[in-house]
């Protein structure tokens, strides 16, 4: 079973990548092995030429001739592979785009439980290396069925010693194949890890550049980096060493195969060798040709040794493709789209709500909530705070029970218009990298945030920040701190409007001051007449509440 | 191109042996296969011609059908030598660039430095750092290594056969070869930066399409945000599929020098047989070594479809100005002068050796950028150690006497003891005191002592016991000042107790400056204030 688990997911990599391109691939390796077949027509044309002059016949005709075939044969040729290459780039490109392109709809619509550094890495760095394995890897493996075989006909055809001299040279290279293949897919992943423990290393110490800065650290760690650097380079070297000496037993053989070819056809010109030729003596021109078909006999075979750790690097990109499907997603209601709010008056009341997380079920409070109420959870992390607030957005299913929205239950069909009428603060404060202009007008009615700012205490912040509004925070709110985001998050909920802002935990992480402020601002929304839930841990927020529910896990 | 010369200089300079051992190699193994095929060619020729003569007797087959197998052997044999010696000099190559790099951000601001925690900034200077890889295996080594074949091939072919076909191999071979490549070069430039350019876009949007995926679909975006993601992503295809086009472009066009020059050097190879001035044999040579000098442009197109990413990465990595290696001031410090003394119109207060200042205030308030001036990452005024402002003591002397644990301090993969020692190597017995001092030998013992090993970033350890080890590295140094940016945060009332008696204990005379919203009345501060009138600059 556990042997027949690779071949299996091989297969399944295949179906899912290379089975629905197949036409066009097909058709780039039948132009591509055209073109490889054009070669003994040009090595042809030459011989006869220089065979022409040998025998002394005529010295301009035939090499005018054969200038003008072969060049206008290796037009032809380029251009077979150019149209070759466009098949094999569009191929990639179609399945590179149909994965990418799965892979963020998916992730919108249902969030699996990859970080969101690991699905953006899979998508820029990772989808990208199937290209290599749809194009030169396949590409490379029809035409070593194919040209090599045709090479030694046309070889046995003017010279059955030839033949057998190829014959013998070349079904020792598959034997050397799978050796080379294996040495070639180590060395290949040794240097991906030497690259790749040499880039951690880099940005672990540029991101920690500020401490060691600090430390007066800097020389002594640059010095420690080039050493590290130093000790990994020997080690990949070693290994690099023995995989590329295996690789050089391929080139050996294809070296000494065209060398013996060489002798052989120069001793059977000179007379000295009586054998190999089907009756009449090797000639001068089929000795040309022997000479320079025989190097092509082993490119394909080179082609597919340069090629062969892409369909590893391949494999293993379908394989984390097939992971990320495995894992179990959270579907949301709706499709998160800004349509006409719900009508009717505002209320929220669940009955016996179970909110269906992966592998877990959790309760959520019976809630009900008039206009301008407000309501706190609390109890221990775990005990589904922020799990309540979410399903009361509409961001999770439900397994049971009934939560309902301004009098109609929250479904599918009602989720999106259910949503125009809330706000959303989340724990985790995350700018985009946009003006914070617009990061603050979510549902971009056009209108001065400046109210909503005011509000939410948040009004000197953006007054200090360099560029005002137009000042793009981007990751990490680079330049505000902790409670300065939050403060914004708070102005964002207020600015997006609606009857009911569900707040999760508004006031973590802040120190006393702030945490005042974000405190005040949120009792001051009664008297707007917006309900709050907050989700928190802050006893003092919960008791400045009108309800409080305690969940237990 | 200034700056990508400038890399080069840096990645040349990094060990010049390795990479003359790597470029002697790779000429080395161009040249033999010129030479093997055009001795082949000869040698077939010949015998052919000999054999018609009758005379095949009397032709020496033994020298050229040796020197057919030593090159073609040598020439394994020189292959495999040019694999291994040029990723070794690739590798060494790779280390300088990366050193250079460390040495550089380390010089910059402290705004700056803080930036770099920013995982779309390192993710750039990543995608940079790849691309100057290639500058050496995929441009410098195979230019110049076929650049000097070329010339060798026009000595060489001169000399055997003649200087017209010599003459015509180099000129159907390199201006046409120059012009198709340049051509590259200038076309590849917009394309393979926009494909670099969409791909971290698209990083980014799908970073920020996920981490705020929730407030979208709350407020109504998800559509939308989704739609602009896929234009981006479309938008990176198209600039690939553009970069492609174009290297394929130029990829038949050298394949049709290749046959362009092969063929003439044939037609010239019959002028100088029609003028009865070689014999056949001779006039084949310069067709087969035409032939074989394809190699020389086979590793050029990549390198050069990629010479714009390139520049425009060698421009960004090596903009700003380079780590001045500055003579170090010799300031000496005032004498009687305290260790800091601050005077501006909101803040005053003087700081003599074994005293603590408290920072208080409201986030935002400004601590953090005092604390940055002080030690001389931020332009300050109104600042003065030892009696001169933080400018005029140089960057080491600086360092000697300040020391600073950042808000977000970070932690490095590897052993407690390589993060402890950063700055240099020290006693166990000393890092031990360094630990007790902040309340984390017994946890450390626990789990397995001074060679713990840390994940990425330091992860293995709370956030609080994070803390706690940076602040230890930073007892480590003795520093005459010790900046402390909310060295409680994260830490329980308890443990915060313990730590700042600790801290005095270990540091008896060095002047503390701690921002912090609370301990502050811990009896180590010796005096408090309150930045209530926010100063942010």
């Amino acid at each position: 079973m556990q042997s027949d688990e690779p071949k299996l997911s091989k297969t399944r990599a295949t179906d899912r990548i290379i089975t629905p391109v197949s036409g066009l691939l097909r058709r780039a390796a039948v132009l591509s092995v055209i073109g490889g077949a054009l070669w003994p027509v040009q090595a042809a044309v030459i011989a006869w030429a220089i065979a022409s002059w040998v025998t002394g016949g005529p010295v301009w005709e035939p090499a005018l001739i054969a200038a003008g075939a072969f060049i206008a044969l290796a037009v032809l040729r380029a251009g077979l592979d150019h149209r070759a290459g466009a098949l094999l780039f569009d191929a990639a490109d179609r399945s590179i785009a149909r994965e990418r392109q799965a892979v963020i709809a998916h992730e919108a619509q249902a969030r699996s439980n990859w970080g969101s550094p690991a699905i953006a890495s899979l998508l820029v760095e990772k989808l990208p290396l199937l290209q290599p394995w749809i194009t030169r890897y396949h590409l490379s493996m029809t035409r070593v069925k194919i040209l090599p075989g045709l090479i030694l006909l046309l070889c046995f055809s003017q010279s059955w010693a030839v033949g057998v001299i190829l014959l013998v040279a070349g079904p020792l290279i598959p034997v050397f194949m799978a050796l080379v293949g294996m040495a070639a897919e180590e060395a290949s992943r040794r240097q991906l890890t030497e690259l790749g423990s040499l880039n951690e290393m880099l940005m672990e110490r540029l991101a920690a550049m500020l401490d060691i800065r600090l430390l007066g650290a800097s020389e002594s760690v640059a010095e420690e980096f080039e050493s590290r650097a130093e000790r990994l380079r020997e080690s990949t070297m070693e290994v690099l060493r023995i995989a590329f000496l295996s690789s050089t037993v391929l080139e050996l053989f294809a070296a000494l195969g065209v060398a013996l070819v060489a002798v052989f056809v120069g001793f059977s010109l000179l007379g000295e060798i009586g054998f190999g030729t089907w009756g009449s003596p090797l000639t001068i021109g089929q000795g040309v040709f022997l000479l320079l078909l025989a190097p092509e006999y082993f490119q394909p075979l080179r082609e597919l040794a340069a090629a062969w750790h892409d369909r590893a690097a391949g494999l293993s990109v379908v394989a984390e493709l097939d992971a990320l499907d495995q894992t179990a997603p959270v579907p949301m209601l709706g499709a998160g789209a800004l349509v006409a709010p719900l009508p009717g008056a505002f209320s929220i009341k669940t009955h016996g709500a179970v909110a269906a997380l992966p592998g877990q079920a959790v309760a959520l409070p019976d809630i009900v909530l008039e206009p301008g109420q407000n309501l706190a959870l609390t109890g221990p992390s775990g005990a589904g705070k922020t799990t309540s607030l979410k399903a009361l957005a509409g961001l999770l299913p439900l397994q049971a029970g009934e939560i309902e929205v301004c009098g109609q239950p929250l479904s599918e069909a009602s989720a999106d218009a259910w949503r125009a009428r809330i706000a959303l603060m989340p724990q985790k404060p995350h700018f985009s990298d946009q003006p914070l202009g617009t990061w603050l007008d979510p549902r971009g009615s056009g209108s001065d945030p400046q109210s909503a700012l005011a509000l939410a205490q948040a009004a000197e912040i953006v007054a200090a920040l360099p560029a005002g509004l137009n000042t793009r925070l981007g990751e990490s709110g680079g330049g505000v701190s902790g409670g300065e985001a939050r403060r914004l998050m708070l102005a964002r909920a207020l600015h997006a409007g609606g009857d009911v802002i569900l707040a999760d935990e508004p006031t973590a992480d802040l120190d006393p001051e702030t945490a005042d402020l974000i405190r005040g601002a949120l009792l001051g929304l009664k008297a707007r007449g917006i309900a709050l839930i907050v989700a928190t841990h802050d006893p003092a927020l919960a008791a400045a509440m009108d309800h409080q529910i305690e969940l237990r896990s | 191109m200034t700056a990508l010369w400038q890399v080069l200089r840096l990645v040349l300079a990094a060990d010049p042996w390795a990479m003359a051992r790597g470029a002697a190699l790779s000429l080395l193994v161009l040249v033999m296969g010129a030479a093997l095929l055009g001795l082949s060619g000869w040698f077939i020729t010949a015998t052919g011609l000999a054999g018609l003569a009758g005379i095949g007797i009397a032709f020496d087959v033994f020298r050229p059908s040796a020197g057919v197998r030593f090159l073609a052997m040598g020439r394994t044999a020189a292959r495999y030598g040019e694999r291994v010696l040029t990723h070794d000099a690739t590798l060494r190559a790779l280390a300088a660039l990366r050193v250079a790099l460390l040495r550089r951000h380390a010089h910059r601001s402290g705004r700056a430095l803080m930036g770099l925690r920013s995982e779309a900034v390192l993710t750039r200077i990543l995608a940079d750092v790849d691309a100057l890889d290639g500058v050496l295996l995929r441009l410098v080594l195979p230019s110049f290594a076929g650049l000097i074949t070329h010339i060798l091939a026009l000595l060489i072919l001169a000399w055997l056969v003649g200087w017209p076909v010599a003459l015509t191999v180099l000129l159907a071979y390199l201006p046409a070869a120059a012009l198709i490549l340049w051509h590259l070069a200038r076309r590849a430039r917009a394309p393979s930066q926009q494909a670099e350019q969409r791909s971290q876009d698209l990083r980014q949007g799908m970073i920020d399409l996920l981490r705020d995926r929730e407030a979208q679909i709350a407020f109504g975006g998800l559509p939308d945000r989704r739609a602009e993601l896929l234009q981006i992503e479309e938008a990176a295809r198209q600039a690939a599929a553009r970069l492609d086009r174009r290297e394929r472009a130029a990829a038949a066009g050298l394949s049709i020098v290749v046959a362009g020059a092969s063929a003439l050097a044939l037609l010239a190879g019959a002028w100088l047989l029609g003028q009865g001035e070689i014999d056949p044999a001779r006039a084949v040579i310069g067709f087969f070594v035409a032939l074989a000098l394809a190699e020389t442009l086979l590793p050029l197109r990549r390198g050069f479809a990629e010479l714009g990413r390139m520049m425009g990465a060698a421009q960004r990595i090596m903009s700003g100005k380079a780590p001045a290696r500055a003579p170090e001031n010799p300031v000496a410090a005032v004498p009687k002068a305290p260790v800091l003394e601050i005077t501006r119109p909101q803040i005053a207060c003087t700081l003599n050796p074994g005293e603590a200042l408290a920072l208080l205030g409201p986030s935002g308030g400004g601590k953090t950028s005092l604390l940055m001036q002080i030690a001389g990452l931020a332009p300050s005024q109104g600042i003065a150690i030892d009696g001169h402002a933080p400018e005029i003591w140089g960057e080491a002397a600086l360092r000697l006497r300040v020391s600073m644990l950042p808000q977000r301090s970070a932690l490095i993969a590897g052993s407690l003891r390589e993060n402890l020692c950063l700055p240099g190597s020290q006693s166990d017995d000393a890092l031990w005191q360094a630990l007790k001092a902040v309340d984390l030998a017994d946890t450390i013992a626990a789990r397995g002592g001074l060679e713990m090993r840390l994940g990425e970033g330091g992860s293995g350890l709370s956030g609080g016991q994070s803390k706690r080890l940076c602040l230890a590295r930073a007892i480590l140094r003795a520093p005459k000042l010790l900046l402390l940016d909310e060295p409680t945060e994260g830490l329980d009332s308890a443990t915060a107790q313990r730590v700042l008696t600790g801290l005095r204990a270990a540091l008896p005379m060095t002047v503390i400056v701690a921002a912090l919203h609370r301990d502050a009345e811990h009896s180590l501060f010796t005096q408090r204030i309150n930045l209530r009138t926010a100063e942010k600059g």
